[in-house]
């Protein structure tokens, strides 16, 4: 997927100005920067859930304007964080769901094939006729997942999957955005707040800063003092660990 | 979740012999066999007015809130009952109470249906394309525009004729005594047309609960459907309406109890729930308006003094959760 020249602007103010990127197929890709850098609005944008004032989103080529939403969603999925259903909904209903784009409202046996596995990998079997209001932050997150993998898309976009949990569900979260990419070969990108969690989890980095694309590269390219200092205004010491760099602000 | 299933499955067949039951109760109560033939010719008429209402209010208000994405909001919101009622008074006004479109109830029936349905599908068109597609401004709107009616009519009823003003009265009440058969079937086939036209878009109000962002996630084009779903909305609640006038709380009331007793998000079990409690909760009140306050009153203060107090309790009951 490519982005090119992307531009949205709320009255006069630019919150998306002129990007341009490529999101490498097949790798985990991270997208941060300060509040309001327009991180959030790209992956928006990317994903067809906002418009945009200028610029282009091609995905295999054809830019998502011209897509059918309904192939698109055999593509592309998109977790964000305000997921609140009013619905006396199980698990196992809401990640049938996934499986919407193929089937409509009427599953088949393969799309049941496809649910059930996808609520064994994110290991949620005990769960799956529990109601979602019922369900920890961290359950619900993992029945959110399981319904993206059901849809069985190549490219999985997550906006702030970290949001409102602890720091075990927080870092399970990320193992699990890691093992989308590695076992099942999906092409994740998320907007990320801790950016040791990029760091750490991600191929690339994608870094925002008022609007425009500050640093696109690999974790060692955008992790380091000087990027960090001038998108954040803070100073950082980079240290070392595990061969990745860990960034520590005071 | 076949048991669940089930469970829903059972609901509807007992709803289904409880609203048959209520029916036969209403056609065979105290009927006078000398006079049978005359009792079912004022009967029939009725029952039809009541399930056509039960139909139309029963899923109109079930799409609506699955659309707004909260349990304690009606269609009323649209302002359909007010632009009713200024419908009526503007006729009345102008023609007087003795002209031939008044006399007809035909005539009013498709005049009034033709002017809300062109009107609501205008200005909420418009309003959807204008505000980019953001419900709750339209909705908004939509209640803004209710009071803008409503006041009209005051205005105009203010300076009407006693006389007509009296005859005015009778045609916004709501009421299943005065259902002309002739209306009957138009209104079956409207409601038959308008379930057809919009299939597509009411299978979709399952997804729809999940939300926009998941919804669109999902390949819904989420702005139309929402766009179409409200249209069919007050389509519905208009063709209700010129049936026998506003009932405002009953959708509140029916699709609430619907939610309750189908613990699901299938909206085939919700809507068929909601039309099924409507249609028993009307006929139950017809019963007792006829045979127990001999006519002395009408339904829908029923319907008003028992839906105040079901909202009350909703509120109370989901606070802080609305």
């Amino acid at each position: 997927m490519k982005i090119v020249n992307l531009l949205k602007q709320y009255g006069e103010k630019k919150v998306v100005d002129t990007v341009s990127f490529e999101f490498p197929k097949g790798k985990v890709t991270s997208m941060i920067g300060p509040n309001g850098a327009g991180k959030s609005t790209v992956l928006n944008i990317a994903t067809r859930l906002i418009p945009r004032d200028g610029g282009q989103v091609l995905f295999e080529g054809k830019d998502i304007k011209d897509w059918k939403n309904k192939e698109l969603s055999k593509k592309i999925a998109i977790l964000t964080q305000s997921n609140n259903i009013q619905m006396k909904l199980t698990v196992r209903e809401l990640v049938s769901f996934g499986r919407f784009p193929y089937s409509g409202n009427r599953l088949t046996k393969e799309d049941w094939e496809h649910v059930d596995s996808a609520i064994k990998y994110m290991e949620l079997e005990e769960f799956e006729n529990r109601f979602i209001d019922q369900l920890s932050g961290g359950q619900r997150q993992r029945a959110y997942i399981a319904m993206v993998i059901a849809q069985d898309t190549e490219y999985v976009f997550l906006d702030e999957p970290t949001n409102n949990l602890d720091i075990y569900h927080s870092s399970n979260m990320m193992q699990m955005a890691r093992r989308l990419c590695d076992e099942l070969g999906k092409t994740v990108v998320m907007v990320l707040h801790e950016i040791n969690f990029a760091s750490f989890y991600s191929d690339y980095i994608c870094a925002f800063k008022d609007g425009k694309l500050h640093t696109f590269g690999t974790v060692e390219e955008v992790m380091n003092k000087k990027v960090l200092k001038e998108l954040y205004n803070v100073d950082f010491e980079i240290l070392n660990m595990n061969n990745k760099p860990l960034s520590v602000f005071y | 979740m076949p048991e669940s299933l089930n469970k829903n499955r059972n609901i509807v067949m007992i709803l289904s012999v409880l609203s048959i039951l209520s029916l036969l109760a209403y056609q065979f109560i105290d009927v006078n066999m000398k006079f049978f033939d005359y009792a079912m010719s004022i009967r029939i008429p009725r029952i039809m007015g009541i399930l056509i209402a039960g139909i139309c209010i029963g899923t109109a208000s079930i799409m609506f809130q699955s659309v707004i994405n909260n349990r304690i909001v009606t269609p009323c919101l649209l302002g359909m009952n007010s632009l009713y009622i200024l419908i009526q008074t503007i006729v009345f006004f102008v023609f007087g109470a003795t002209s031939i479109i008044v006399l007809n109830e035909n005539i009013l029936f498709i005049v009034s249906l033709v002017i809300m349905g062109v009107t609501a599908t205008a200005i909420y068109g418009y309003l959807f394309r204008k505000t980019n597609y953001n419900v709750l401004y339209v909705l908004l709107v939509g209640t803004v525009m209710a009071t803008f009616f409503t006041s009209i009519s005051n205005a105009l009823m203010r300076v009407m004729d006693p006389n007509e003003y009296d005859s005015l009265q009778d045609s916004i009440i709501s009421s299943f005594t005065q259902v002309d058969e002739a209306n009957i079937a138009v209104s079956f086939v409207f409601i038959i047309l308008i379930f057809i036209a919009f299939r597509k878009e009411i299978a979709l109000l399952d997804v729809i609960t999940l939300g926009k962002n998941q919804a669109i996630n999902l390949g819904v084009d989420y702005d139309k459907v929402i766009m179409k779903i409200l249209m069919s909305v007050t389509l519905l609640i208009a063709i209700a309406t010129s049936m026998v006038g506003p009932i405002s709380f009953l959708g509140l009331i029916i699709a609430n109890i619907s939610r309750q007793l189908f613990k699901t998000y299938k909206h085939t079990y919700l809507m068929a729930g909601s039309v099924l409690v409507g249609v028993i909760i009307l006929f139950m009140g017809q019963i007792v308006i006829e045979h127990v306050f001999s006519y002395s009153t009408v339904i829908s203060v029923f319907i008003n003094l028992f839906g105040g107090i079901y909202f009350l309790y909703l509120i109370m009951k989901n606070k802080g959760v609305a």
